[in-house]
């Protein structure tokens, strides 16, 4: 992407024009954009949502905290009260039900799951866990690339070569390994984790955050080291370093800046995937543990249930969807705002 | 013995019964557990058996048993396959219900009193019978099997080590030559111990003692079994897909009730489809059993309660307690009230519900289980009469708290990651939580936790575990010594079974009265043992939570369906209808 | 250009170094485990807990354990897994490494096919309703958790349709070819389906960007100048240079998924490939599994990566790596 947008257009003949910041054009674009900001706007609606959690939690009527079983306890069914889990029918009465969606809000609105939690409830303290994770992940996996691909762009020879081939080493290394050992190591000590002034408890949602952001960083170091690379050919960098600019000037002031817009396109699809990829680290017990729930663990916890009470695999799955999907087509807009030929792209 | 979940293999550790006390309480805890499933078949007559052979029997499993070996190999998975391709000179009689319990002579022609006061055995070993590979059977062939049990390491947990020259064996070399002495002329096998051991007889029937050929290696055989007596014979294992069992061309029936001729022509054991794909496979009728130690979610716990199954799900009692042992070697259980409090406390009920229900579960607060030699119903911690569990007592859990001095102290309750096994820790921490603690998980894998809960250097990690215990033999000692005697706190070791390290010097010493006065005053010794239950369970070294039921599923053109209380489903006397 | 090709070797056969061992390390870390445990049985007495680790090796330093393991894995081939002493772990290896590859590659047609098809479309109806959806739906396939999507689909085929609609669909599980084709076939669909909506979706909305970032293209204009269809131009020109980028996006993607990478989908159906095999042996924690399939996984993983970085090099020296 070029670094600097002209203005072009064909009826500005008047002198004295005022510029336009290109920021300020890229975010106009993605005003115009429609579809964009339906999505931007479901994703706000989302992260409202599920901050308000709690409040969620306070409206419906059950002693104690919603995320702890209620295995005994009962509610109320068009003015009935009925247990919660209820035992099986026939003549064995094996097995013991979950209550099904209600569709009333203050009483177990998508029914109850294997412990006797409201589903609903749980979507909505799972949001917190999961938007968390991907959100953070992906803004420090991207960070930390960007620092990677600025050091190997700009030196390139050996330091390029050995840190490209760190990446490649990190790319093809097995996560779930990396998970399951991290997440026995953290359990088992029970004051968690001591790294000089940090302190990560055992069930901290910062051990699946830094396990996802350190495996992608391989992922978002490739575009942004061939943007540094091709930044690095431009002119503006040559004349800069003809004035004698410092390496570390000619790092953070000439070439991230251009850099930038590649990562911050980056950042949607990357929160994206980190989503993902939590949703599948918790659905194999490996990320987020008890007594945090996310949408992977829920989705783990409505497998045994899936033929009889489906919601509670379904509604968390349709969850990840809807927010994975505006953050995609964010991401689309975004670039399509920041991007120079943007007039060809943005419908 | 520890079954391990669903998705482990299932390890069985099984002696069989000790006096004619131990077999009546057999019988008791047998009849029940039959209640419910369909009657035993009768002995059907040669005729009936060519009517019922053929088909392809197929089994589908989680997870295999792991290696094949029978000298190493200690699941129950396996060993209910070993029955039909092995024999060992006693075996159990291979019916459902109370016959179920009783030794008959196998390979042996009868079942020998011991002499030399009681050291000595000699069997006689019937002639005429072949391995699978045509080689005949001789009473040589038993001590390479015996030899084995110390060549191949793991295994048997210390079985036949009363053997003479067993203490010398190693996984370098054995010689059993003046312990095991065979005659090939005259077909005899003498046995010599170094003392009387009532539990040997018990032990010869035990797969680890059905016999090989001699010329088998010493050596871990890997996942090739060496060749048997019984009426299959193994064609093929490979633990990632499947098990298969052919008819041994060489079996004749010599002994109808220790090994009769099967029904099936082959039979199959598939490894590795999620259980509740299992179960839908049998109800479709493309399988014919779920293995039973397959745990069935609640899902399809659902499915087959319509009427449409009730021929093909068979419930059956355990002997068993599922428990979560206080780790009473440091703060909050190490205090007597803390740990009277949380038993208090906790809502046995719950637990119930997430075993499946009062169909699947059975609550309990004491250590023995229901049906067992020496129990009598013994529930303190609970309002109103103290025999059986009618609800938690939270006030007096309160009450017990605050005097301990321990409220608001932080709990670690350890845990398998398994579905049961997350919802049963966090029912805990809410119990906990309910009484003033501040409780968290520690969920760990299954093969990871069974090793870490019992080494004494994570002592400090962890203040509840769960754990569970399955009957190896219907004696007290079982599990009162076993999981609560001081000698079974082994420092520093993976393998330390008394998991909540409770010792009590008082206690101890009646155990020790207790089984030094079983072979002398039987009657004697198990009202001792219902008094040291009843002391155990007071002294809370555990929350007991229940006493599992097991259930069986079969397809619909399964019939002939019998519950050993040994090995629990006879595969080879089931029989498809075409 | 050869040094590029023999550079780049030399750091895969390094990259594999340096990955298994720290794999190794991190085994050997990792609380709770203890290999001579697990294969000396349930209540082994200390003397047969030595015994058996002084037999595996287990007692010596770490790196000569290591190079004991790469011995066995790469010379003499022996190499015997933890959890279960008769199995030899290539051969398993070899075995599963079929159904993986069936998987794979069926769900690379399907994606491939699918993908330059609604690529394609989406391009040339951009401006009218059919484009939008189009993307939508390719992004809704990228943004189901594939793990989430087996089980709907296994709600479907296997719950209460299974006995009318869907009764042609095998029970979970994978057939090989040799026992039963058909029962290959239909068992894959599903899988196949699943595992490609997630790539047809990225691959599409890759191809559409390309094709549209192309279309403005000097070389593009003067095509259409010099008289060419629009259709030719489409197939002949931009297709061909925009394949480029899906072509070694493909490589990566595909590198990845044969090395293990399907490890969800295999689990959720019941597919007994390679990375079913990855899954259970970190489930049992077994270190010769763990570390053959890593192997195996990082070596297509380095190789696709090597070959479509060459290939890059290849056709723009501009862009030629370090």
């Amino acid at each position: 992407m070029a670094a600097v947008v002209e203005q072009v257009s064909t009826t500005e003949l008047r002198p004295a024009v005022a510029g336009r910041n290109p920021w300020a054009l890229a975010w106009r674009r993605l005003r115009r954009n429609r579809i964009a900001l339906a999505a931007l706007i479901l994703l706000v609606l989302i992260l409202v949502l599920c901050l308000g959690a709690p409040l969620y939690a306070h409206n419906i009527a059950h002693d104690g905290n919603v995320l702890s079983p209620n295995l005994n306890g009962t509610t109320v069914v068009h003015g009935k009260v009925v247990p919660v889990m209820q035992e099986g029918g026939g003549l064995l009465k094996l097995g013991e039900t979950p209550i099904g969606p209600t569709w009333d809000f203050s009483h177990y609105f998508l029914g109850a799951d294997n412990i006797g939690r409201d589903v609903a409830a749980l979507l909505l303290y799972g949001g917190r866990a999961s938007l968390q994770i991907g959100i953070c992940s992906a803004v420090l996996c991207c960070i930390v690339a960007t620092i990677v691909a600025l050091i190997a762009g700009f030196f390139g020879g050996i330091v390029d070569a050995i840190l490209s081939r760190l990446m490649d080493v990190i790319w093809a290394f097995p996560v779930y390994l990396l998970a399951i050992s991290l997440a026995t190591e953290l359990l088992t000590h029970s004051n968690g984790l001591q790294v000089g002034f940090l302190h990560v408890s055992a069930t901290s949602l910062w051990t699946p955050t830094v396990i996802i952001a350190f495996i992608y960083v391989p992922y978002v170091y490739r575009p942004v080291r061939g943007q540094v690379l091709s930044v690095g050919t431009k002119e503006f960098v040559e004349a800069a370093i003809a004035q004698g600019a410092s390496n570390f000037r000619l790092i953070f002031s000439e070439i991230l800046p251009n850099v930038v817009s590649t990562v911050i396109v980056l950042l949607p699809l990357m929160i994206a995937t980190t989503i993902l990829t939590e949703s599948a680290l918790s659905y194999l017990s490996v990320g987020v543990q008890p007594p945090n729930v996310s949408w992977g663990t829920i989705i783990s916890d409505g497998q045994d249930l899936l033929y009889t009470r489906p919601w509670v695999s379904l509604a968390p799955g349709i969850m990840i969807v809807l927010t994975v999907l505006a953050l995609n087509v964010l991401g689309d807009g975004v670039r399509d705002a920041l991007d120079p030929r943007a007039k060809l792209r943005v419908r | 013995m520890r079954q391990t979940t669903s998705n482990k293999p299932y390890l069985a550790r099984r002696r069989t019964m000790v006096g004619s006390l131990a077999g009546l309480a057999v019988l008791a805890m047998a009849a029940a557990g039959c209640g419910s499933s369909s009657s035993p078949s009768t002995k059907s007559s040669s005729s009936t058996t060519a009517a019922h052979a053929g088909g392809v029997f197929t089994i589908l499993a989680n997870s295999s048993f792991g290696v094949a070996d029978p000298a190493q190999n200690y699941t129950l998975e396996e060993w209910q396959l070993l029955i039909d391709t092995h024999d060992g000179l006693v075996g159990f009689a291979k019916v459902g219900g109370l016959p179920g319990t009783k030794i008959v002579p196998d390979l042996a022609t009868s079942i020998p009193l011991p002499t030399n006061g009681g050291k000595t055995y000699v069997f006689h070993v019937r002639r005429g019978i072949k391995f699978s590979n045509g080689q005949v059977l001789k009473p040589s062939d038993f001590v390479t099997t015996f030899e084995r049990q110390f060549t191949v390491p793991g295994g048997n947990p210390g079985f036949y080590s009363g053997i003479v020259g067993a203490s010398k064996c190693s996984t370098k070399g054995c010689d059993l030559s003046k312990g095991v002495v065979p005659n090939d002329t005259n077909y005899t096998l003498t046995i010599n111990l170094t003392a009387p051991d009532p539990e040997l007889m018990d032990q010869l029937a035990l797969p680890f003692a059905f016999a090989v050929p001699a010329n088998t290696s010493l050596h871990n055989t890997g996942n090739k079994v060496p060749p048997g007596t019984g009426p299959y014979m193994w064609k093929s294992y490979n633990p990632n897909t499947e098990a298969v069992l052919v008819r041994n061309p060489y079996f004749h029936v010599w002994n109808k009730l220790a090994q009769p001729a099967g029904y099936p022509n082959e039979i199959i054991e598939k490894y590795g489809l999620p259980v509740s794909d299992e179960v839908t496979e049998v109800e479709n009728g493309e399988a014919d059993e779920v293995w039973d130690g397959d745990q069935i979610p609640s899902d399809d716990l659902t499915t087959l309660n319509s009427p449409k199954y009730a021929s093909q799900v068979h419930v059956n009692t355990l002997t068993a307690d599922w428990y979560m042992a206080l780790n009473t070697q440091r703060p909050p259980f190490n205090n007597l009230e803390a740990r009277q409090a949380i038993n208090y406390a906790a809502n046995r009920s719950a637990y119930v519900k997430i075993a499946g229900g009062p169909s699947l579960a059975v609550p309990a607060c004491q250590i023995l289980p229901p049906n067992f030699p020496s129990y009598k119903a013994y529930c303190p911690f609970t309002t109103g009469p103290q025999t059986v569990w009618s609800g938690p007592n939270l006030a007096k859990a309160k009450a017990l708290v605050k005097a301990s001095g321990t409220l608001g102290d932080k709990v670690v309750v350890n845990g398998t990651n398994d579905q049961v096994g997350t919802e049963l820790a966090e029912q805990m921490v809410s119990d906990l939580d309910s009484i003033g603690y501040k409780a968290s998980t520690q969920l760990l894998s299954a093969s990871v936790q069974y090793p870490f809960i019992q080494n004494s250097s994570n002592w400090s990690k962890w203040n509840v575990a769960w754990s569970a215990w399955y009957q190896d033999y219907p004696a007290p000692s079982d599990f009162l010594n076993v999981l609560l005697g001081c000698s079974h706190i082994v420092k520093n070791s993976d393998a330390s079974p008394n998991i909540a390290a409770f010792c009590n010097t008082k206690i101890q010493a009646q155990i020790n009265t207790a089984e030094s006065e079983e072979a002398t005053n039987p009657s004697a010794a198990s009202a001792l043992w219902t008094t040291i239950d009843h002391e155990d369970t007071l002294q809370a070294p555990w929350v007991d939570l229940y006493n599992p039921k097991q259930i069986d599923f079969t397809a619909s053109n399964v019939h002939g369906y019998e519950w050993s209380p040994q090995w629990y489903i006879l595969i080879d006397q089931l029989y498809l209808s075409k | 250009m050869l040094t590029f090709i023999v550079r780049r070797t030399l750091w895969t056969v390094v990259v594999m170094f340096v990955i298994t061992a720290v794999v190794f390390f991190i085994f050997f870390k990792t609380p709770g485990v203890d290999p001579a445990r697990a294969l000396a049985g349930r209540s082994p007495s200390p003397q047969t807990l030595a015994e058996v680790r002084a037999q595996l090796g287990l007692n010596r330093p770490l790196y000569i354990q290591y190079g004991l393991m790469m011995k066995r894995i790469f010379i003499t081939r022996n190499l015997v897994s933890y959890s279960d002493q008769g199995q030899l772990i290539i051969p398993e290896i070899f075995a599963a490494a079929p159904a993986t590859l069936s998987l794979v590659f069926g769900a690379a047609v399907i994606w491939i096919v699918m993908a330059i098809v609604m690529g394609v479309a989406a391009a040339k109806l951009r401006g009218r309703i059919y484009d939008p959806i189009l993307m939508i739906l390719a992004l809704i396939g990228v943004s189901a958790p594939v793990f989430w999507l087996g089980q709907v689909c296994n709600f479907i085929t296997q719950g209460g349709l299974h006995n009318s609609v869907f009764s042609w669909v095998p029970p979970l599980g994978y057939t090989s070819f040799t026992t039963s084709p058909l029962h290959w076939f239909t068992g894959l669909i599903f899988p196949w389906i699943t595992l490609s909506i997630l790539y047809i979706g990225f691959y599409a909305r890759v191809l559409r960007a390309n094709l549209l970032e192309i279309q403005n293209e000097d070389y593009i204009r003067t095509a259409r100048a010099k008289g060419l269809s629009e259709r030719r131009v489409l197939l002949r020109h931009t297709l061909r240079t925009s394949m480029i980028t899906f072509v070694s996006l493909f490589g990566l993607d595909f590198g990845a998924l044969v090395g293990g990478g399907a490890i969800l989908t295999e689990v959720v159906f019941g597919i007994h490939g390679v990375g079913f095999l990855t899954w259970q042996a970190l489930q049992n924690l077994d270190l010769p599994t763990i570390m053959a399939v890593v192997i195996y996984g990082a070596f297509f993983i380095v190789l696709m990566n090597a070959l479509v970085d060459i290939g890059y090099a290849w056709l723009d020296p501009r862009v030629r790596p370090a």
